[in-house]
């Protein structure tokens, strides 16, 4: 008798049970339910949205066409988009030295110090992310006036916090069995990083340091637009201006040099992961 | 006069969790070849670990050539450490370098940070690697990345890099337990080789009760963090063992 009353209970199942059921349902109602209650307050006028490409057609045709071409092979105009290339370099390349730091000592299994350095660090890598580059960008024109300098000092700070996050993640998630034979052979710590760690995470990290020139070099595009150097004061001004033909022009030029990069990028970044 | 001597050796991971190890007390001579048996989750690897602190032991001594391991701060502890070679179940060798570099990494603790960092080592220690490598039969896959050898090449890489140390003990945390039974009895047997050309004791856990009578001198049996056994490989016998692995029958 007990042993049918067992197995009758035992051959019950269901994924979802009473409290779960509960949570995970109420969940996504309370999802759907914000999701009307924003489009309704912001009175988003959800009838417009059909003919919007139609509109935005019109508008490119006859404000934004032709691009005012001749603008962007201007000499002046050239010699901002090299700095713009030089900035989104500089500040890529001095982020990324200061993410390996951040990675390394935000890393809980290989920091020099779990209470100490650790929390530091993580603390110095969310401050970073936190603040978007543009208001980096605002804050150092801000401090240090108009030019390249607070620029680079925007991604810099910008890249530091966008990689330091995942060079520790990758560093979180090594293989441990190659640190502890290092660390049984009498290395130190900076030994075992060496040895031990940074054989494991080298491909990530070069993929993540692609990844991050990508965004660098997106945004550097833009935080001219604060006064931070590069094309994005052009942008700005024609925009102020309202020249359209050259504002135009100008994204056209952003976009060409986007997709280089990306190019590239890609091409980089397929010759990473066959890399040994 | 033992070369390693533990003294009611207590360990746990956590303050709260389970004690691993509850008081263990052994020595080691210089000429031992030490098999630690015993059921799985009996402390076998928490007992090796503490003998070069990579766990730290919360009670007991640990002397080593009269040094206590147990006091020992942050630089001592690593100069001690260079003196004791280890070989571990998952060879632990970093997958991506060469066999040379994983040879070479074997002497990062007589090496400054500066040659760490480009991978700078003597000339001395790389013809020591060389010469190694030759003796346990890797002396044509010197440039190969870990990564593509076999598991009893793995191995004897892990061998190489215990021995270039100039190790005055051996600690094997059950060096065959990955490999096939055939290759467990070589590896065993090229360990043994070379642990008595260079004169060097070893303590090894292995939870293969054959190999550790075939090639053990003295056998300690570890049960539930209690050592239930401590003697030379011949007073060892079937109801010793049933005693020792009873908890698996349970």
């Amino acid at each position: 008798m007990a042993g049918s009353a067992g197995r009758a209970t035992a051959l019950q199942w269901r994924r979802f049970r009473f409290p779960q059921s509960l949570i995970g349902h109420g969940a996504w109602i309370a999802v759907l339910a914000f999701l009307a209650f924003s489009v309704d307050h912001l009175e988003i006028p959800l009838e417009r949205i059909p003919d919007m490409l139609g509109r935005m057609w019109q508008v490119l045709a006859s404000r934004y066409y032709p691009p005012d071409l001749a603008y962007i092979l201007d000499r002046d105009y050239l010699d901002y988009v090299v700095e713009t290339i030089q900035m989104a370099y500089l500040g890529a390349l001095f982020g990324l030295l200061l993410s390996v730091l951040l990675g390394w000592f935000g890393s809980f299994n290989m920091t020099p110090s779990r209470r100490f350095v650790y929390p530091v660090a993580r603390l110095f890598t969310m401050g970073f992310r936190a603040v978007h580059e543009m208001i980096w960008a605002i804050l150092f024109v801000s401090i240090l006036g108009f030019g390249m300098l607070p620029g680079v000092l925007a991604l810099t700070f910008f890249c530091a916090g966008f990689a330091g996050k995942l060079f520790a993640e990758e560093i979180e998630a090594i293989d441990m069995g190659p640190v502890e034979a290092m660390r049984a052979a009498g290395a130190n710590l900076f030994q075992t990083v060496v040895f031990g760690v940074f054989p494991q995470v080298r491909v990530a990290f070069t993929g993540i340091s692609i990844y991050t020139w990508d965004v660098a070099f997106r945004a550097a595009t833009v935080v001219g637009f604060v006064g931070a150097g590069g094309m994005g004061w052009y942008l700005k001004r024609a925009v102020l201006q309202i020249e359209t033909e050259r504002v135009a022009a100008i994204i056209l030029s952003i976009v060409a040099l986007v997709i280089v990069s990306e190019i590239v990028s890609a091409y980089a970044r397929d010759r990473v992961m066959r890399m040994k | 006069m033992p070369i390693l001597e533990v003294r009611e050796l207590r360990a746990r991971y956590t303050s709260s969790g389970p004690e691993i190890l509850k008081g263990v007390s052994f020595e080691v001579e210089a000429d031992d070849f030490f098999a630690i048996i015993g059921p799985s989750g009996a402390g076998k690897s928490t007992l090796i670990r503490c003998i070069n602190r990579l766990v730290e032991p919360t009670a007991g001594s640990i002397h080593f050539y009269g040094t206590d391991v147990t006091t020992l701060p942050g630089r001592q502890l690593r100069i001690l450490r260079r003196d004791i070679g280890m070989i571990f179940q998952e060879f632990n060798l970093i997958n991506r370098m060469s066999v040379m570099d994983n040879v070479l990494s074997g002497r990062l603790g007589y090496t400054g940070n500066v040659r760490t960092l480009f991978r700078a080592f003597p000339r001395a220690d790389i013809e020591r690697a060389l010469e190694l490598l030759q003796r346990v039969g890797l002396q044509d896959h010197v440039d190969k990345r870990a990564d593509e050898l076999s598991g009893g090449q793995r191995q004897r890489v892990g061998i190489a890099r215990a021995l270039m140390q100039g190790p005055r003990l051996m600690l094997l945390d059950e060096p065959t337990s990955a490999l096939d039974p055939k290759i467990s009895r070589e590896v065993m047997g090229l360990i043994k080789t070379m642990a008595e050309e260079f004169g060097v004791p070893c303590l090894c856990n292995i939870h293969d009760v054959r190999l550790a009578m075939e090639f053990c001198n003295k056998i300690i049996g570890l049960q539930d963090g209690v050592k239930m056994f401590d003697g030379p490989t011949g007073e060892m016998d079937q109801a010793k063992l049933d005693q020792i692995y009873a908890m698996e029958v349970l």
